[in-house]
């Protein structure tokens, strides 16, 4: 073949993320919506201030029961009739709970928004939470359980958990609760869940996709805008504290032919002036198989078809808020390698860990990560659902509507040392909690000789 | 003929078009036009995946793909992630029976540089192919079989299935992953013979889609690929065509230590391109799609015998298709329970048919599926791909969804009559065992291949 020289870049269509248009309804719902011209599949993200940690002592999982009880009928529908009328609509709904609140996620073809909509304001203002429909979702919960403990990556970010927040947070115990709480749950706990926590007036409807043919004004007020509930509390949020004292717990898995890895501590979330930072040093250290952990531990070593970096919000406040800041992010290197290599792969994490600590990122890497970063969000925001969920992320995080458009301009200004130092403060060699699924009995000697920490075995 | 319930004017096409173009060496180009959003997808379909490997080297296409993105005659080492990435584009691969398919989503200013990567590799691969990628990769490769499938409970389902539903020798009897042996036998020279047989400019569709100039991108096209030599090497991968039914039930339980029992099974499909295969997908739709389908209804809801019940469709060109069956059990309830249920919902479905009711609700999820797969740059070039390397014409991408509208209630009751039939059905019953159980017998037989 011929072969020419690599093209250089063309000039750039600016491109800027959605501003959403902000607005409340009579019944106090918050309303944000945004044109996405032609998206024919409309994105509704709804906001539930209904946290975890506001779920009763001993009750750990009623949230989540809850929000799957959303959509298991209303005072108008069964939950047979309720779920073929959504299907019917070409509809799938999601809700979950997590630290923050409760979200609930519908996605439809624009031409039946309104049916659809009037579907998901039904559950929110008459859910019916029928006994016999609580009893088989409780029961469901408690079936899922063993899968989940099962399943590698899940059981690790069970233990970490456990390991980093003390006991008495609800941060420390799985968010859809214990074989042990799940079957305490029944229809009356699930109802006074439900009136203590979820009212429009601490609600957010995000609302995204191609809103042309669509009188939205008039689609809400008939929809969520029947909907209506009290003031409700402010409640008070507890600080977010964990011991990331360097350790190391392996939970036994005999015979297991890889090791799962997770390790992770806490630190600063999107209000900490460091985020920017944090995103990109993270980046280079494991966002992509070039960085810094995946160019030794898959393309030099090939341990592992792939080890992450990365930072994920647990939950934010508002800033002015009385409490202060009590936000946080889990902070975590995950993935999975085979048994044997666990020991070697560990060593050279730790490596890439003390070499990025002691030279510091190059400008290169620094320059490339921005690209990316920057330059994939047109991308990333093709889809009504990746622009709504990223809207309603900052509704939960208390986090201004412009916040990520923002954030592109400061990943843009935000030098090398920035982020070496940012990166190097997220993962102190000494203070990272190391949790390894895997078989003790092939991996424990090697990884304490490695003495990244003190190691003890758990079972599976 | 009256079609179903639509979401909009034009459903799913909503007004796309595309065009259609062939290099003097055989490439066949796709463009398609869409300026609202200032980014272009790359697709480029090579006609080569697992059916085309031989015995004893099962896994090579996936292997193959991966050593790709190690670099070519302009491009250094891990350089095509490197400077795709570097320029806000992303990427992959991904191989499956039919097809390896190479993709990358650009911002529109960096298209050009995703067109002169694609053709350097397509080019000149063996260049830069040497040992020490291959060892890397070949690490790199049987680190994703653990991570995918034999470290997770259930992993292997879908191999042994694929193993019971086709005959031995079959060329769809082994998965993309390939085996251990195998990918542990895979050498230098059979991945540079692979290169030399299979990825040639007449073996590949290349598809462009977004906020693109036409011709601007077309002379880019020819500028880059244009000088790739065209060759015949390949060889058709072996005949796949096999009787519409089974003709028995294939069976294999196994024990293994899975946190709960399972039934799971594979219904023998009319081929992927006809009007039955979607009249089958309907039907599967209606059975076993979303939480208002037929074994959700029962077995989730009524019975509360399984934790999750449903059916999804595996589409094949090259092969009969696949009805996939996963029901995990709740608690302690046996495996035949479940299966007395689901027999009895196949037959009652295979004599009444689909009710007015589910045909819409099976047509509308459907349809808001094609609704998603073409309201991306990235879906809708695949898409493209997808029916010009299969069906030869990447127009029918943009009328697939009229066609699953079109289909009617009898056709569906008489495709789930002529197939979704116990003597057409290869089954895998997990039965649990505790880790000490480990040594007696983890892959016990019955009845399999038979």
């Amino acid at each position: 073949m011929e072969y020419h020289p690599q093209p250089t870049a063309g000039e750039a269509r600016p491109w800027a993320f959605p501003a959403p248009e902000r607005g409340a309804l009579p019944n106090g719902l918050t309303v944000l919506r945004c044109h996405r011209p032609g998206q024919q599949v409309v994105a509704v993200e709804i906001f539930l201030d209904a946290p975890l940690d506001a779920e009763p002592e001993g009750l750990d999982g009623v949230a989540t029961i809850m929000a799957r009880a959303l959509s298991e009928g209303t005072d108008k529908r069964s939950a047979e009739e309720f779920a073929a009328e959504l299907e019917r609509c070409g509809a799938t709904l999601d809700a979950h709970a997590d630290h923050p609140g409760l979200r609930v996620s519908l996605e439809v073809p624009v031409s039946r928004l309104t049916k659809a909509l009037g579907l998901v304001a039904e559950a929110l203002r008459a859910p019916a939470f029928a006994e016999s429909e609580i009893e088989r979702l409780v029961g469901n919960r408690l079936d899922e359980i063993p899968h989940e403990q099962a399943n590698p990556a899940r059981r690790a970010a069970k233990q970490l958990s456990k390991e980093l927040f003390p006991a008495t947070a609800r941060m420390s115990r799985p968010r859809q609760g214990t074989e042990e709480t799940v079957r305490r749950i029944d229809a009356t706990a699930v109802r006074a869940f439900f009136d203590a926590h979820v009212r429009p007036s601490t609600a957010t409807a995000v609302v995204v996709g191609d809103l042309t043919e669509v009188d939205l004004d008039a689609l809400l007020a008939e929809t969520l805008g029947d909907w209506s509930g009290n003031a409700g509390q402010a409640r008070p949020v507890p600080p977010i504290t964990a011991d990331d004292t360097g350790r190391v717990v392996v939970v036994d898995r005999p015979g297991a032919v890889q090791t799962q890895l997770l390790i992770g501590r806490i630190g600063a979330d999107r209000h900490d002036s460091v985020w920017p930072a944090q995103v990109l040093g993270t980046y280079c250290l494991g966002g992509t198989l070039t960085s810094r952990l995946d160019r030794v531990l898959r393309e030099e070593k090939g341990y592992t078809y792939g080890v992450r970096a990365f930072g994920q919000v647990l939950r934010s406040t508002a800033p002015g808020s009385s409490s202060g800041s009590t936000g946080a992010a889990m902070l975590a290197i995950s993935g999975s390698v085979d048994t044997e290599s666990t020991g070697p792969a560990l060593d050279d994490l730790w490596k890439v860990l003390r070499t990025l600590a002691a030279e510091g990122l190059t400008d290169a890497e620094r320059e490339t990560a921005v690209q990316n970063l920057v330059g994939v969000a047109p991308l990333k925001y093709e889809t009504a659902a990746s622009v709504a969920g990223t809207l309603a992320d900052q509704v939960e995080q208390h986090l201004p509507d412009d916040y990520q458009a923002k954030l592109y301009a400061r990943l843009a200004e935000t030098g090398t040392v920035e982020a070496t130092a940012a990166v190097v403060n997220a993962f102190p060699v000494d203070r990272l909690v190391t949790v390894l699924v895997g078989d003790a009995s092939r991996i424990a000697e090697p990884v304490r000789a490695l003495g990244i920490g003190e190691v003890t075995v758990v079972s599976g | 003929m009256p079609m179903g319930h639509t979401a909009t004017a034009q459903a799913g096409s909503g007004g796309l078009t595309a065009t259609e173009h062939r290099l003097a060496n055989g490439l066949r180009v796709v463009l398609s036009e869409d300026h609202l959003t200032p980014v272009a997808a790359v697709c480029l379909w090579y006609d080569v995946g697992s059916r085309h490997e031989v015995e004893g080297r099962t896994g090579l296409a996936h292997l193959f793909e991966h050593l790709m993105f190690q670099g070519s005659g302009q491009v250094k080492g891990n350089g095509h992630f490197e400077l795709v990435q570097g320029a806000g584009g992303s990427l992959n691969g991904t191989t499956s029976f039919e097809r390896t398919n190479y993709f990358e989503t650009m911002p529109t200013h960096q298209l050009e540089l995703a067109l002169w990567l694609e053709a350097d590799r397509m080019g000149s691969l063996l260049a830069a192919l040497d040992e020490e990628s291959m060892e890397n990769q070949r690490d790199v490769v049987k680190n994703e079989r653990r991570q995918r499938y034999d470290n997770v409970p259930y992993g292997t389902a879908f191999e042994k299935l694929t193993a019971l539903a086709y005959p031995e020798g079959h060329p769809y009897h082994h998965t993309p992953i390939g085996s251990m042996a195998d990918l542990d036998a895979a050498t230098l020279e059979d991945a540079q013979a692979f290169f030399r047989t299979y990825y040639a400019p007449n073996n590949a569709v290349l598809s462009v889609v977004g906020d693109i100039d036409p011709e601007q991108t077309l002379a880019w096209i020819e500028k880059y690929f244009g000088s790739i030599p065209s060759h015949d090497g390949k060889q058709p991968p072996r005949d796949g065509t096999l009787p519409g039914i089974i003709g028995e039930q294939l069976r294999e339980v196994v024990k293994e230590e899975v946190p709960a029992r399972a039934l799971m099974a594979a219904y023998r499909l009319p081929h992927d391109g006809t009007r039955e295969c979607d009249a089958a997908d309907l039907a599967l739709t209606v059975l076993g799609g979303g939480e208002s389908s037929r074994l959700h209804n029962r077995l989730v809801r009524r019975d509360r015998t399984a934790v999750a019940a449903g059916f999804g469709l595996l589409r094949l060109a090259g092969a009969p298709s696949l009805g996939w069956l996963d029901v995990k059990t709740s608690g302690g309830v046996e495996v035949p329970q479940i299966e007395a249920a689901v027999d009895e919902e196949l037959a009652r479905f295979a004599e009444e048919g689909p009710t007015p009711e589910e045909m819409e609700r099976a047509q509308a999820q459907l349809e808001r599926e094609w609704l998603d797969r073409l309201g991306t740059v990235a879906g809708r070039a695949d898409e493209l791909c997808r029916y010009a390397v299969l069906f030869g014409d990447p127009q029918l991408a943009l009328t697939a969804v009229g066609r699953v509208l079109d289909v009617t209630a009898d056709e569906v009751k008489a495709a789930a009559r002529a197939h979704l039939r116990p003597d057409n059905r290869a089954v895998l019953v997990y039965e649990p065992v505790e880790p000490a159980d480990e040594t007696d017998g983890t892959d016990a037989h019955e009845g399999a291949d038979k």
